[in-house]
């Protein structure tokens, strides 16, 4: 009984995964077909992210440092951030575009295929131009890690592999959620371009340097201090001014599932509300 | 057996009137004045396995709303629909899996990729086993002749051969139930042969129940059993397209070439309706007299060379349709 409920679920996660890959193949593929837009893109990426090293490291020149944190602290900060959203920019960009979706009537198709329509639209995009974010992101964090001197132990690095992926699940997820509002608008370009913004401004600097209402919703409302502000703080041993229930490594993957359920449900909210699109 | 049901069903769309100008602009985004549309206004149905059911109406009547709530896209604001006997909306997974949907103005196929690209993808989201997908593959290429194309790119393709490719991926699950909005919009003469043969093959090789929604009253002519013309929202025929164009235009023509001209023809159970030179146009109804019986009639009393008869024209019969619904009721109500 009990083991033909463990083989029920490996054939569905079996099934899930056929369906994941190979429509994420084809989505790379489709890419592939108009290369120059990729190496364009290619080209562009790596001078976004210096200018922000770069910021941090004229202002510590100048101020020594930014809310008591140094510059090698700071470039770990901001390199953990960079990596969760390199991983983000691959798996789940679409959520930015959701607009498009709704517009051009995608989820008429997703909907008349016997599958989880949020699932569907998860693995129906593969960011190829991702790839580059991930790998700035990956070398402004190796120079970081040298920076502060990281000791590279076994469960050190299991810690920062479950936290970035929770950071980038929670960076995914709050994106899902805000543009979630593209099934009332059918616009979310906005509502992208503004949380863009405030992830990148307050994952840049630590959040002591803010008031205590604006910290208080950025662990509580918007859950931005779990990507990178209170996993620096357990690494680097500095006080984050809060008393976390567990050690980050627990946490941040936590609120990552927490946030990605909820987005779920917007997510799902707003396909009730889908009036696909005339024709 | 009934496959679909659909009982008062009715779809309302919520639109915001916008004033002229940027003033107009302002005060519509202050005081909105909502409108409420009644894209489908009560319909009920219930059609049984196997038959191949013509929906038709001018654009903008319901059809298309109508198919998406039937299919599960759209939610109604009331009433329900049941495919064999589930909703489409709290059993979406399970009702679609039995129905195949192919949107003649949209794409259900992947346009960057080729055809087989799109194919392999559906195996895997309908589960398909490779023998049943080699056998289904083998029959699709028999018919629309697939194997042709089905490495080029979408974008690439035809608008008969994407046609053919939409048809294909939509029965490749050997689905049950075939939705087809349009699915002849736009092709040439020898795609929409090529369509309504398939059409005509599935229902009658699997018994697949067929909905189709044209503007093209040649598809309804040769395929449909049945056809439900639709209005402003409304369901305003319903039955086979002989009976409706009986009711509709219940005459028929007898066109008659006589061998001197001024020779005033008259039967006292046709009209003669228009005589020019020769020609001479009788109208009789088939309920009073029947053809032969006018024809030995006339060719009796008068020097007739030749003849003809004409069936009324479906098409007029129904722009009349649309006309008399027109003038009974609006679709826009406050």
């Amino acid at each position: 009984m009990y083991l033909s409920r463990v083989a029920e679920y490996m054939d569905k996660l079996r099934y899930y995964l056929s369906v994941a890959s190979y429509s994420m193949k084809l989505s790379m593929k489709k890419q592939l077909e108009y290369p120059m837009e990729i190496i364009s893109c290619f080209a562009m990426i790596p001078m976004m992210y210096a200018t922000g090293i770069l910021l941090l490291y004229f202002l510590t020149q100048n101020l020594k440092s930014i809310g008591g944190w140094t510059f090698p602290q700071l470039a770990f900060l901001y390199g953990i951030g960079d990596l969760s959203h390199g991983i983000m920019v691959v798996f789940s960009v679409q959520n930015w575009f959701l607009d498009r979706y709704v517009n051009r009537g995608e989820f008429d198709r997703m909907l008349l295929r016997p599958l989880n329509v949020f699932f569907q639209f998860s693995v129906s995009y593969v960011n190829i131009i991702g790839i580059m974010d991930v790998l700035v992101g990956l070398s402004v964090f190796i120079y970081s890690c040298v920076l502060v001197k990281f000791s590279w132990t076994f469960s050190n690095i299991v810690r920062l592999v479950v936290i970035i992926l929770g950071a980038a699940l929670i960076r995914s997820s709050i994106f899902t959620i805000f543009c979630s509002v593209a099934f009332w608008t059918k616009r979310c370009s906005a509502v992208t371009a503004l949380m863009n913004d405030m992830l990148e401004r307050t994952t840049l600097y630590p959040m002591t340097i803010y008031p205590r209402l604006l910290q208080l919703m950025l662990t509580l409302i918007i859950p931005v201090a779990f990507i990178s502000f209170f996993p620096s703080c357990c690494f680097l041993g500095i006080d984050s001014s809060f008393r976390l229930p567990a050690d980050a490594a627990v946490m941040t993957p936590a609120i990552g599932i927490i946030t990605f359920i909820l987005a779920q449900a917007v997510f799902n909210w707003g396909l009730r509300n889908y009036e696909s699109s005339g024709s | 057996m009934i496959v679909i049901s659909a009982d008062q069903l009715s779809k309302k769309f919520t639109v915001i009137r916008r004033e002229k100008g940027l003033k107009g602009a302002l005060s519509s985004l202050i005081h909105p004045e909502k409108i409420t549309v009644n894209a489908v206004d009560n319909v009920s149905l219930k059609i049984e396995k196997g038959e191949i059911v013509g929906f038709i109406g001018p654009n903008g009547a319901g059809k298309s709303t109508t198919v998406k709530m039937m299919t599960g896209i759209l939610h109604p604001t009331s009433g329900s629909v049941e495919i064999n006997g589930l909703s489409p909306f709290k059993d979406r997974k399970k009702v679609v899996r039995e129905l195949g949907v192919v949107f003649g103005q949209r794409t259900q196929l992947y346009w960057d990729l080729r055809l087989g690209e799109s194919f392999e993808l559906l195996k895997r989201i309908y589960q398909i086993s490779d023998s049943m997908y080699k056998a289904n593959m083998k029959q699709m290429d028999e018919v629309l002749g697939i194997n042709e194309f089905i490495h080029i790119p979408v974008r690439q393709l035809s608008l008969g051969q994407r046609m053919r490719g939409e048809l294909a991926a939509a029965m490749l699950h050997s689905p049950p139930v075939l939705f087809l909005d349009e699915p002849t919009i736009g092709l040439d003469v020898e795609g929409k042969h090529s369509i309504r043969k398939f059409i005509r093959e599935i229902n009658q090789r699997y018994g697949t129940t067929v909905i189709l929604t044209t503007h093209d009253l040649d598809d309804v002519e040769q395929l449909c059993s049945r056809l439900i013309v639709i209005n402003h929202g409304r369901i305003v025929e319903d039955g086979p397209l002989q009976d409706i164009a009986e009711r509709m235009a219940p005459y028929r023509f007898l066109v008659l070439e006589i061998a001197s001209p001024g020779i005033g023809i008259r039967h006292p159970l046709a009209d003669t309706v228009r005589q020019n030179g020769n020609q001479v146009w009788l109208r009789f109804r088939k309920s009073e007299i029947s053809a032969s019986r006018l024809i030995s009639d006339l060719c009796y009393s008068y020097p007739v060379l030749d003849l003809k008869i004409k069936e009324p024209d479906i098409e007029d019969m129904i722009r009349e349709l649309y006309k008399l619904n027109d003038k009974t009721g609006s679709g826009v109500c406050n």
